[in-house]
């Protein structure tokens, strides 16, 4: 047993045991509807893909390693993948919400870096993000919460995709080295 | 930091692997990407390395109280009442014991003169392109497959074709390479679960899928 009671669940997943996966499903569940709400915007998409996430979980458990993360950590990276593939292959119907919804990451920052704050592990990321300039750390708090694409990046702020692009690559190797530092 | 784009064969891998975790790419640049990450460890563990960073920002996604959708997805992957014909409740037995049996209760229900209805699954996503008609012929043991909207993967990946067992585990029913492809499939039945997922060219080395779940599907009658 580890101090990771998910991963230790998970584990116990990857070895078909069903008790483990109810387990784990009380325990994440509320964290990946919220992390699929946020991402997809509707209940019933969530829903959906909250179902395929335990489905993969179940599946694909063993995959998870235990010496390389934690199992939230884990668990919440199989939720945005999913969602985000979800978001990709749609046809472009929901291009004109993007602008609100980034609108609603500027309001929420505040609220949402107060919570990283409470906590001693976010803190180096809310400060290397005050490294960035503040477009670009907002760029990507977006793609991140809520799965911007460069495509709507690029139309929200006004800049060719290769820009945007450029900025975010150049942005995130700049984040790297400094939480890595 | 100067104003060029990051010029290092590292640099540039690692910024891939950050616009993968991120989530950015186009779908096409994402799904190569994806396959490079479970092809090539060096990726892979930088992919790793950015989930583990950019995780300092979960604490974004606030818990709502999810619907309770356990039950569906355990009728999903644990299909017990789907074969009452000789009133056997496999659910209620081991895992490895049922799997062992479950052999053995098809080879039986075999032996009746019995003419099964058609088995049929659509194995959809929501977000999938791609889309197939699935069909169970019970007399002649052939599953039928029949690709209804999209287009095949790129060059160096292949899909391949899987039934998720009673326990949860899958079983490769083969590769699908043309739009239509009729295999032999005698472990099938109603209930179970069929699936499609994205493979290396020449399908799974692990004879377990290794490549994203694309689209899934039950087999039911009618």
């Amino acid at each position: 047993m580890s101090d990771d009671r998910v991963a230790d669940l998970i584990v116990a997943v990857s070895a078909s045991d069903r008790a483990a996966f109810r387990e784990v499903y009380a325990a994440t569940s509320s964290k990946l509807f919220g992390t699929l709400l946020r991402i997809l915007g509707t209940r019933s998409e969530a829903e959906d893909a909250l179902q395929e996430v335990y489905t993969r979980l179940w599946l694909n458990a063993r995959r998870f390693d235990p010496a390389k993360g934690a199992g939230m950590t884990w668990l919440i990276a199989v939720a945005r993948n999913h969602a985000i593939d979800r978001l990709r292959a749609r046809p472009d119907a929901r291009m004109s919400d993007d602008e609100d919804a980034l609108d609603n990451v500027a309001d929420d920052a505040p609220g949402a870096e107060n919570r990283l704050l409470a906590l001693g592990d976010a803190r180096r990321i809310v400060d290397c993000f005050g490294t960035l300039e503040p477009d670009r750390a907002l760029a990507i708090k977006a793609a991140y919460l809520q799965g911007r694409s460069y495509q709507a990046l690029a139309e929200r702020f006004d800049v060719p995709v290769n820009t945007m692009r450029t900025w975010l690559r150049r942005s995130l190797l700049k984040l790297r080295e400094c939480m890595d530092a | 930091m100067t104003d060029r784009d990051p010029v290092t064969p590292d640099d540039d891998a690692d910024a891939l692997a950050a616009e993968f975790v991120l989530g950015v790419l186009p779908m096409s640049e994402r799904v190569i990407a994806a396959a490079r990450a479970k092809a090539d460890p060096a990726f892979g563990a930088r992919v790793v390395a950015w989930e583990n960073r950019l995780a300092q920002i979960n604490d974004g996604f606030e818990p709502i109280p999810a619907p309770n959708v356990l039950t569906a997805i355990e009728a999903r992957l644990f299909p017990k009442a789907a074969k009452p014909k000789r009133g056997l409740r496999w659910g209620f037995l081991g895992g490895a014991l049922s799997a062992a049996l479950l052999a053995v209760v098809v080879m039986i229900s075999d032996t009746g003169p019995q003419t099964g209805p058609m088995l049929t699954a659509t194995l959809t996503e929501a977000a999938q392109p791609l889309s197939f008609a699935a069909r169970f012929d019970q007399d002649a043991k052939t599953l039928t497959l029949i690709r209804t909207a999209g287009t095949p993967p790129a060059a160096g990946q292949d899909l391949q074709l899987w039934v998720i067992g009673a326990e949860g585990t899958p079983s490769s029913l083969g590769l699908v390479r043309d739009a239509e492809i009729t295999v032999s499939a005698p472990m099938l039945a109603a209930g179970l679960i069929l699936a499609v997922s994205l493979e290396p060219e020449g399908g799974s080395p692990t004879g377990l899928p290794t490549g994203p779940v694309l689209m899934t599907g039950v087999l039911t009658e009618g």
